[in-house]
């Protein structure tokens, strides 16, 4: 009997492990995507979302929800969560001619002490809590808070938040100062100038809370003696008032404007020279910006990245700040924060600019549980809004989202800091000169200095599309030499020397390392494998277009070449098996993992095989279709689109591989057979789905239905990495932070605070953390120092007040506000603890 | 009303005309003409009226030049390699660009020489390209974009519309029979119910059906992913159809009986009813002969003017349930603005309405015997 028990529990323990084992070894081995299908319709009501999201005909929307009570919706429901985004903000923009306009009005924004004073007057509590419902956080300064900015200059920016707190009578009381010096008098509570009452004419924006906006700024201001006068436009209606016409013509006094960030962005100093200077747009109203010497010195060198190390940048950026303030050309109002809602069984990683919809690595973090397969619905505000080509297709962030599934790159973005983390690439190194102040983060990139960078004589530096050939830096010497010095002169190109003779210089040095089997394992969706021609392609069509000798030239590109032109110094091709590719350019940045020129085929609007390219470029040569909207308005003919409509018809005519552009450079990148394969490959990609739409990313088009507003994706089994790469970033590291310390502390004794830091109610480990900063406050509410926690261990820093800095209290409350910078995402985390001093 | 105005007409057209001619053709002829030319003018004034509604007489183009000179001015400010040009290098691409754009949508030419190009391709059904939108499919052709979102526009409506007609006419006959009876009173009472519009019934229906009940889906024309093959795709685009077709079908019904009800009612009260019915004809025989027959080309204009209604689809309808329609296509190409599918819209509206005026002018004759195409009235 027992024996029998023993013989039954072995038999089902061993049956158990057998039964398991395809799931443990499914779990382990499974590649590409989790799941096995993701079906994307269009739904452009959030509410509509929401109920569709409640009964489970939806698992994620992929928009962000501002309205309150949606979001309300959203948290009330167990079967939903979310993720939030942070990349709207708010502002007044201010019309800075005057005092006295052409019309002899009055406009008091012209001077810098009024529109300071307007920091004073509205209470951003009061709009993000009440106007936006909650979704919003109040927002001083051109930094957003959820970027690594604001986490660096955390202290700087919560001394000025103090500093620009809510005052109404200090409002007033400026306001008032500067009217009477500008000759107006107030009577019976009304500013009146040359005898008429000043009227402020506000210029709203009607499409979102914006006019609420305009409405309670009306308010104050007319609660301190002005007349308003608000025009409620749409977006199209107000842009020819606020962004074309002049601003001395006086048509608007403020301007109520809104601005979106897509990608976390790691370095936000150009927006003093964007929103303060002349430098930002060519436009009447940019023009008229007359910002102090001081200012428009510092905005240009932050703009220019003019400086040598990350500390001098910091104080520059914080003195930056400060005459922002001053200036305030614009006044900030709120950082919108929005929620991207999903099933709670469903894990995605979603970008803090962006959410979902604009996160690269959605489609490979997409999971529901712990399952392996399944699928999964998404509903998008809209879908297959415009063709989808990879040369200049839809640039709909709702058609961006399944394209990103399709494709694959050399490296991506992390979704919680803006840093790139390698892909498809395996390494990068990057050479930068000495004193320019460039950073690495993660170990996929060797970053170093050098005294000087010589650009080989070799290396790429042009392309002549009437002979389809590459021009070396050593022919353009050779051959075109005066002209060549000519160009470099006027653009103040550097040369240098090196054993052959003189050549360029550059300011970065890139090298991008692919994997060795990088053409074994990556393979087009139609089957063909990767190949260096595809790598190639790119680089000429990176020239090639924007030049008038070219079959494929394009108007709208010439621009965008000739600024690529003006910083690119050189291209060398290292090895082609493994793959090594040098670039070298004048354009670098702070993060070194940024500036890794990768060249794998993906572009701007989509993946790109040379094989489904020559069909489009083969169309485009003879005038039948074109890559771009504006090439296909001027030729009268259609945009090429991979995926449906009449273009498939034509594009179809070239499948026969007759057609290859660039043909004596590319071959040479050709394996043996591979024009006819790869044709072979795609008519029977298209007979099978009836498009044309290859990529390599972890998902394929099953089919696009552009009337009904359906995509459907289906799971790449080819796809070469393990499915588990980026579980790191289903959910965003934000820390939590709790401060304790002693109630009581006697004056001129040292007193310790501990900073508990978590995420998940684990430690958070010390390797994921840049700083922890304080600020000290007396019982004035005055900053007396500002200073670092010390890391203890992971989850635990400690912050000291040495007796020389408690003898500095007097005796009352005191504060500390603790901020927190993590590395591995860019919201800062804050913390109040308050002591008591005492004698 | 539209009768009477038309007899009027066409008797003093009849007197003129017997003067050179009795002919039957030739009065035909001419009225043909004559008709066909007022009605050619008609939509000539109406399609440059909307053109130059659409381009507010040409202010629009400031607008648009605006529009242009912000997106590219932004879209190239942020690029990161431009901002390495010097700011006068960088103002060159950016204008560069913006004379590009503003070549490609004409707004480089005056816009009164523009309108009437317009006109005149419009008129010559030439609809031209679209300023931004494209077809789902992805064309810029303002015909195939308008094409595209016919069948499913024409699916919905003329499903509801049908119905409509059908079951409130024969509702309405069958009430007219039955004056005061508890039926008529519940129809009568329900007829302000169609106060509301179609959309208000498609959020009931969307809430009652789908959100509660589950049954129904909450929009869209078809399930996702779209079934293989074509039965089950049909299957799934009539279920999707339910609920805009009881929405719209709905919000009519009651009120549309009710007229056409209180219409045959005062028909019926005629003397030769009367007369047939004292003759001891069927019920059937009454209608058919005595009701039906002379109301036929008030019941033949209306559902003509239905189906031509459908052309512009129901905007908010269509965006309740997600219906891929002509609606939501013009009110995306009105707040783009998108002039020219704002206009070939129209045109081919003005064009439908045109020519259904003049086959009703043609059926009157054929189903009214007291009415003579160029010939007047006998009454």
């Amino acid at each position: 009997m027992f024996a029998d028990r023993r013989c039954f529990l072995g038999f089902a323990l061993a049956l158990a492990v057998f039964l398991s084992l395809p799931l443990g070894l499914a779990a382990e081995e499974r590649m590409g995507a989790w799941v096995d299908e993701v079906t994307m319709v269009k739904e452009p009501s959030t509410a509509t979302a929401i109920s569709r999201l409640l009964v489970g005909e939806l698992d994620i929307y992929s928009d962000g929800i501002a309205n309150p009570e949606d979001f309300q919706r959203i948290l009330e429901s167990p079967d939903l969560t979310h993720s939030m985004a942070y990349g709207l903000y708010n502002e007044l923009t201010f019309n800075p001619v005057g005092p006295v306009w052409d019309n002899g009005e009055l406009n008091p924004f012209a001077l810098k002490a009024v529109r300071q004073a307007l920091n004073w007057l509205l209470d951003r509590d009061y709009i993000a809590e009440e106007i936006f419902g909650g979704m919003a956080v109040p927002k001083y300064m051109p930094l957003t808070s959820a970027f690594p900015d604001y986490a660096r200059l955390a202290d700087v920016a919560r001394k000025l938040e103090l500093e620009y707190a809510h005052d109404p009578v200090r409002a007033e009381a400026a306001i008032e100062a500067e009217m009477e010096a500008l000759g107006a008098v107030k009577i019976d509570g009304t500013w009146h100038y040359n005898d008429e009452p000043v009227v402020i004419k506000i210029l709203a924006r009607v499409e979102d809370e914006r006019v609420e906006i305009a409405d309670y700024l009306g308010d104050l201001l007319q609660g301190i003696g002005f007349e308003i006068e608000t025009d409620y436009k749409t977006g199209a209606e107000a842009s020819p008032i606020w962004m074309s016409a002049d601003p001395a013509e006086g048509l608007f006094h403020v301007y109520t404007g809104a601005w979106i960030t897509t990608l976390v962005s790691r370095d936000q100093a150009g927006n003093f020279a964007f929103f303060y200077t002349d430098l930002g747009l060519a436009t009447p109203l940019w023009q008229a910006y007359d910002p102090t010497e001081e200012f428009y010195d510092l905005a240009d060198r932050l703009d220019r990245n003019v400086f040598s190390t990350m500390d001098e940048r910091r104080d520059m950026m914080a003195q930056a700040l400060e005459l922002a303030m001053e200036d305030s050309q614009r006044v900030w109002l709120v950082d919108q924060v929005s929620a991207f809602p999903r099933a709670a069984d469903i894990s995605v990683a979603a970008d803090l600019a962006a959410g979902t919809t604009g996160a690269w690595l959605w489609a490979l973090t997409l999971r529901r549980n712990e399952e392996i397969g399944g699928s999964v619905n998404i509903g998008l505000m809209n879908v297959l809004v415009d063709p989808w080509n990879p040369l200049g297709g839809s640039n709909w962030s709702f058609d961006q989202m399944p394209i990103r599934a399709t494709r694959d790159v050399g490296a991506v973005p992390d979704p919680f800091t803006g840093l790139y983390h390698a892909q498809r690439a395996e390494r990068g190194e990057l050479t930068v000169k000495e004193g320019l102040p460039v950073d690495v983060t993660l170990d996929w990139v060797d970053l170093e200095f050098a005294e000087e960078i010589l650009v080989p004589r070799d290396a790429w530096i042009d392309w002549d599309a009437a002979e389809q050939t590459f021009i070396t830096i050593e022919e353009k010497l050779e051959q075109d030499t005066v002209s060549f010095l000519d160009e470099a002169l006027t653009k103040e190109w550097n040369f240098g020397r090196d054993e052959d003779g003189p050549t360029l210089t550059a300011n970065r040095k890139s090298v991008v390392y692919y994997p060795e089997d990088l053409f074994d394992v990556v393979k087009w969706h139609d089957g063909s494998p990767l190949s260096m021609a595809d790598i190639v392609m790119g680089i000429i069509l990176g020239f090639d277009r924007g030049q008038p000798e070219s079959a494929y030239f394009d108007e709208a590109v010439v621009s965008s070449l000739r600024s690529y032109l003006n910083s690119m110094r050189g291209i060398r091709i290292v090895s082609t098996d493994p793959v090594i590719i040098e670039f070298y350019s004048e354009l670098y940045g702070l993060d070194a993992e940024q500036y890794i020129a990768t060249f794998f085929p993906s572009y701007a609007y989509g993946p790109g095989a040379w094989h489904t390219l020559a069909l489009g470029l083969g169309a485009e040569a003879n005038e039948e279709a074109a890559f771009s909207s504006s090439k296909a308005g001027q030729l009268e003919v259609e945009w090429i689109s991979y995926v449906a409509g009449p273009t498939l018809d034509i594009l179809a005519q070239y499948l026969d591989g007759s057609y290859i552009p660039y043909e004596d450079v590319l071959s040479q990148y050709m394996a043996e057979g591979e024009v006819e394969e790869r044709f072979e490959n795609l008519r029977s990609w298209y007979e099978d789905k009836g498009h044309l739409w290859v990529g390599t990313g972890p998902f394929y088009l099953e089919r696009g239905y552009p009337v009904e507003g359906i995509v459907h994706l289906k799971r790449n089994p080819d796809f070469p990495d393990p499915a588990d790469k980026w579980a790191i970033f289903d959910e965003p590291m934000v820390a939590e932070l709790d401060a304790y310390g002693p109630g009581r502390v006697t004056i001129g004794t040292e007193a310790v605070f501990d900073v508990h830091v978590s995420f998940d109610d684990e430690p958070y480990a010390l390797e994921h953390m840049d700083e922890i900063k304080y600020l000290l406050f007396d019982s004035a509410a005055e900053i007396v120092h500002v200073g670092t926690a010390e890391p203890v261990e992971d989850g635990l820093w400690q912050i000291v007040l040495p007796d020389e800095l408690t003898g500095t209290l007097g005796v009352g409350a005191n504060r500390i506000e603790v901020i927190a910078a993590p590395i591995v995402v860019s919201i800062p985390s804050f913390a109040t603890v308050t002591f008591v001093t005492v004698e | 009303m539209r009768s009477m105005e038309m007899n009027g007409t066409e008797m003093m057209q009849a007197k003129t005309k017997k003067r050179w001619s009795d002919s039957t053709w030739a009065r035909v002829g001419l009225y043909t003409l004559t008709r066909l030319t007022a009605l050619f003018f008609t939509v000539v004034v109406a399609i440059y009226l909307t053109i130059l509604i659409a381009n507010m007489g040409g202010a629009m183009d400031d607008i648009r030049t605006s529009m242009i000179r912000e997106n590219i001015s932004m879209a190239m400010s942020m690029d990161p390699e431009m901002r390495q040009l010097s700011s006068g290098e960088r103002n060159v691409m950016i204008q560069d660009a913006i004379r590009i754009e503003i070549a490609r949508l004409g707004l480089d030419q005056p816009f009164p020489l523009r309108s009437v190009r317009y006109l005149s391709n419009a008129l010559l059904l030439d609809l031209g390209r679209a300023e931004y939108l494209t077809s789902d499919a992805g064309s810029r052709q303002v015909k195939l974009i308008i094409l595209e979102r016919l069948p499913p526009t024409l699916l919905l409506f003329a499903t509801s519309n049908l119905l409509l007609f059908f079951i409130t006419l024969f509702a309405a006959l069958f009430l007219s029979r039955r004056y005061g009876s508890t039926l008529d009173k519940i129809v009568v009472a329900l007829a302000p119910t169609s106060a509301a519009p179609s959309w208000f019934y498609g959020i009931f229906l969307i809430l009652l059906f789908a959100g509660i009940w589950g049954v129904l889906p909450f929009g869209g024309m078809v399930g996702a992913p779209p079934p293989p093959t074509t039965w089950a795709y049909s299957l799934s685009v009539l279920r999707h159809l339910i609920l805009p077709v009881m929405a719209l079908t709905l919000a009519a019904l009651f009120l549309q009986i009710y007229s056409w009800r209180t219409f045959f009612l005062i028909y019926s009260s005629e003397d030769y009813v009367e007369m047939a019915k004292a003759k001891g004809l069927s019920s059937s025989a009454i209608e058919r002969r005595y009701i039906l027959r002379p109301t036929l080309p008030t019941i033949l204009t209306s559902f003509t003017l239905g189906l031509i209604t459908m052309w512009m689809g129901g905007v908010v309808t269509e965006t309740i349930f997600n219906w891929p329609g002509l609606g939501s296509l013009i009110y995306a190409a009105a707040t783009m603005p998108d002039t020219p599918v704002v206009v070939g819209s129209v045109v081919i509206y003005a064009y439908l309405l045109a020519a259904s005026v003049f086959v009703l002018d043609i059926m009157y004759a054929v189903v009214d015997p007291r009415v003579k195409v160029g010939g007047g009235s006998r009454s």
